[in-house]
């Protein structure tokens, strides 16, 4: 059994700011870091790997500086690890990332057949969870999204058993060989790596692919192949601002000014009064 | 302005200002452009030919270059096959999720915003409904705004699938090619958008709180938070169609039924997939617990990392059934594992829009109040008058809450009764 996962490399999102007085980024000491949804889905097909044997490939989609995160994937015990960089992956949207990534494991397959791709849910720093059921949508693969629980795999009749989050529960659902899943956080607490498997991971080769090795048009990859863009950026907006009481200064009196101030929408205190009933 | 050894006035990045979009990078023509190890776009002045490219493609002014003649942005001519302008693809178009035979109340929230972009672009709105018998809602949908309602109605959709719903939708698109069109950011929908979107190799833009139409171009503009809600997007569709976005349930109000509405119902035929299907094991209902929907609640009481404590649930819980609401909770008190993670409000939460909501020692990082921007009066209760909340709040008291809820909650049974 062949497993490919794909992971990517983000900012540390909580620490990513706009500067309110120049409207730009502020970027200064920002760490980059595996996405955390990724790492559980390879710590999934680790342990498909424990458990069947399965060969683990980890891929990455970025800039040279990306193969950090595929050095971690080794440390933890992925079998082979690739980046996928090349000039004209750049400013890709989650269309043209999800070509470049199928290209990668249509390519992966020649050598040996990708049994199933686990990724992510989503990116912690996009939030789209888009490009998950692209892959699954461009190589034919069963598409299981939202996965807390792969249940069985069996290779002989080349059927997977997962349970995944609904609206409103949980639905178990099986399906054929070659399948995507992506997973939510739930699924498994990443392992940490053994000093050993550290060590070796910084003299580990990466193989690096470009456009041509996967075979990808270039009109389909980066940002000639994406066909939304980015127009500008801002901070979320606030509003209000409303006034403030300090209750140390008189705790009723601050409960009834912040009430008269809320109840002051006539229409509004009546609906309250009503139980919010129309 | 920097020259080059060969007398090249060239360009350079503002490294502050890059957002490492890459945009400039794909766009260069002599590939002068690279990510640096501090992860911003630098120039090579000895590769730059100074032809302003980078310039004129970056989104947020980082590239500092002066040129003569300003050329315009590089927008590619729009009325090729698949433009705007053909009459063919004119509409907007929804998906109307169903829920138990019924439509989901995300799909009215968008026919409502869907009737406003379609009168900016003179166009119909169009609700594609998929499922089994589920002609009834095709009525709803005329109901709510819809004045053409694109019906798939078999057997075979009675369960969702990404396979069969995602070709359902996309043969629909095909057929009826509509100029944008909007699905609810649902757990369903968004499994579905990304499978649609790549079938119709167009651009789809995730999870939007903002949509308008771009008066010179009728582009559709999309805003979405982005870095885990620090950051607000306006990302557009140039060149594809539909402009495909997903919305986020509560971002915009439903309109008010009219059952005297008219509109044309279309039937079309399914043809399924050729691949083997999933087969469906069971459905296992969430605990009682994690079924309440925070979302439905008119009110919602909202504890946070400063009332993070189990001993005072009861009283939050007291609040929040005077208030005739539900208690929810911000990420930290998730983290410790007091409430389920289905009665988390934020962005990796759910995004809420109740008529009242009071926040318990919640101090407001922006992933919070992207997610709590639509409810219409906000309490905030909190030991640090510095707390970000104040800032989105109607009404904020500064202290403790352990003193300050009890107070409120005699004011408040008063004002009930």
């Amino acid at each position: 059994m062949h497993v490919a996962v794909c992971i990517k490399q983000v900012p540390d999102t909580a620490e990513v700011k706009i500067d309110p007085e120049t409207n730009t980024l502020v970027r200064a000491g920002i760490e980059s870091m595996a996405n955390p949804y990724d790492m559980t889905a390879l710590e999934e097909a680790l342990r498909l790997k424990d458990k069947y044997g399965a060969k683990v490939t980890a891929l990455s989609m970025g800039p040279p500086q990306a193969d950090s995160v595929l050095r971690q994937a080794l440390s933890m015990g992925a079998d082979d690890a690739v980046l996928l960089s090349d000039r004209a992956f750049a400013g890709a949207d989650t269309l043209a990332t999800s070509y470049t990534l199928s290209k990668a494991i249509e390519t992966l397959g020649l050598a040996q057949p990708v049994d199933l791709v686990l990724c992510g849910k989503q990116a912690i720093d996009g939030d789209t969870a888009q490009t998950g059921p692209g892959i699954a949508e461009r190589l034919g693969l069963t598409q299981f999204t939202y996965v807390i629980d792969v249940e069985s795999i069996d290779p002989d009749t080349r059927r997977v058993r997962v349970r995944r989050k609904v609206d409103g529960g949980f639905e178990v659902i099986s399906g054929r060989l070659p399948a995507l899943l992506s997973v939510e956080l739930e699924l498994a607490t990443p392992r940490r790596a053994s000093l050993p498997m550290l060590i070796d991971s910084f003299r580990a080769p990466i193989k690096i692919w470009d456009a041509k090795a996967i075979n990808a048009s270039l009109d389909l990859v980066g940002l000639k192949g994406s066909p939304t863009w980015v127009k500008a950026i801002a901070s979320p907006q606030v509003h209000r601002a409303g006034p403030k009481w300090d209750a140390a200064q008189g705790l009723s009196q601050a409960v009834s000014a912040a009430m008269d101030t809320l109840f002051s929408d006539e229409n509004f205190a009546a609906a309250f009064q009503k139980g919010w009933k129309p | 302005m920097a020259k080059n050894t060969r007398g090249i006035e060239v360009a350079e990045i503002i490294s502050d200002k890059c957002i490492a979009c890459q945009i400039c990078i794909a766009e260069c023509p002599v590939g002068a452009i690279e990510l640096n190890s501090a992860g911003v776009a630098e120039v090579d002045p000895e590769l730059c030919v100074g032809c302003g490219k980078c310039f004129d493609s970056c989104p947020v002014n980082a590239v500092r270059f002066e040129k003569k003649k300003r050329r315009p942005f590089p927008l590619e001519k729009a009325a090729e096959p698949g433009a705007p302008q053909q009459k063919t693809d004119r509409g907007v178009a929804v998906f109307i999720e169903t829920v138990d035979g019924r439509g989901a109340p995300v799909s009215w929230e968008l026919t409502g915003k869907a009737g406003e972009l379609a009168r900016q672009l003179d166009a119909k709105v169009l609700g594609f409904v998929l499922g089994s018998n589920v002609s009834g809602v095709a009525e709803e949908a005329i109901a709510y705004g819809c004045d053409e309602v694109h019906l798939v109605d078999d057997p075979r959709l009675s369960r969702y699938l990404p396979a069969t719903f995602g070709k359902a939708l996309s043969d629909l698109c095909e057929k009826v090619r509509p100029e944008i069109f909007l699905i609810g950011a649902t757990a369903l929908g968004r499994d579905l958008a990304g499978a649609v979107a790549t079938r119709l190799q167009t651009g789809l833009t995730a999870d939007c709180t903002g949509l308008f139409i771009e008066k010179e171009t009728g582009l559709l503009l999309m805003t979405r938070p982005t870095f885990g809600g620090n950051i607000m997007a306006t990302i557009f569709c140039q060149r594809k169609r539909p402009q495909m976005s997903s919305v986020r349930p509560r971002v915009f109000a439903a309109p008010q039924k009219d059952g005297e509405r008219k509109g044309i119902v279309s039937r079309h035929k399914f043809s399924p997939p050729t691949v083997e299907l999933p087969e469906f094991v069971q459905f296992i209902p969430a605990g009682d617990d994690a079924a309440t929907d925070i979302v439905s609640f008119p009110a919602l009481v909202v504890a946070g990392r400063g009332a993070c404590d189990r001993s005072s649930l009861p009283l939050l819980e007291e609040l929040a059934q005077l208030v005739g609401g539900v208690l929810a909770c911000s990420r930290p008190v998730v983290q410790a594992g007091l409430l389920p993670y289905e009665r988390q409000v934020g962005q990796t939460g759910r995004t809420v829009a109740p008529r009242l909501y009071i926040g318990v020692g919640v101090s407001g990082a922006v992933q919070h109040l992207v997610a709590i921007q639509g409810a219409e009066k906000i309490l905030a209760i909190n030991s640090d008058p510095n707390a970000p909340i104040f800032r989105v709040a109607d009404a904020g008291i500064v202290g403790n809450y352990q003193e300050i809820v009890p107070e409120l909650i005699a004011r408040l049974r008063d004002k009930r009764s």
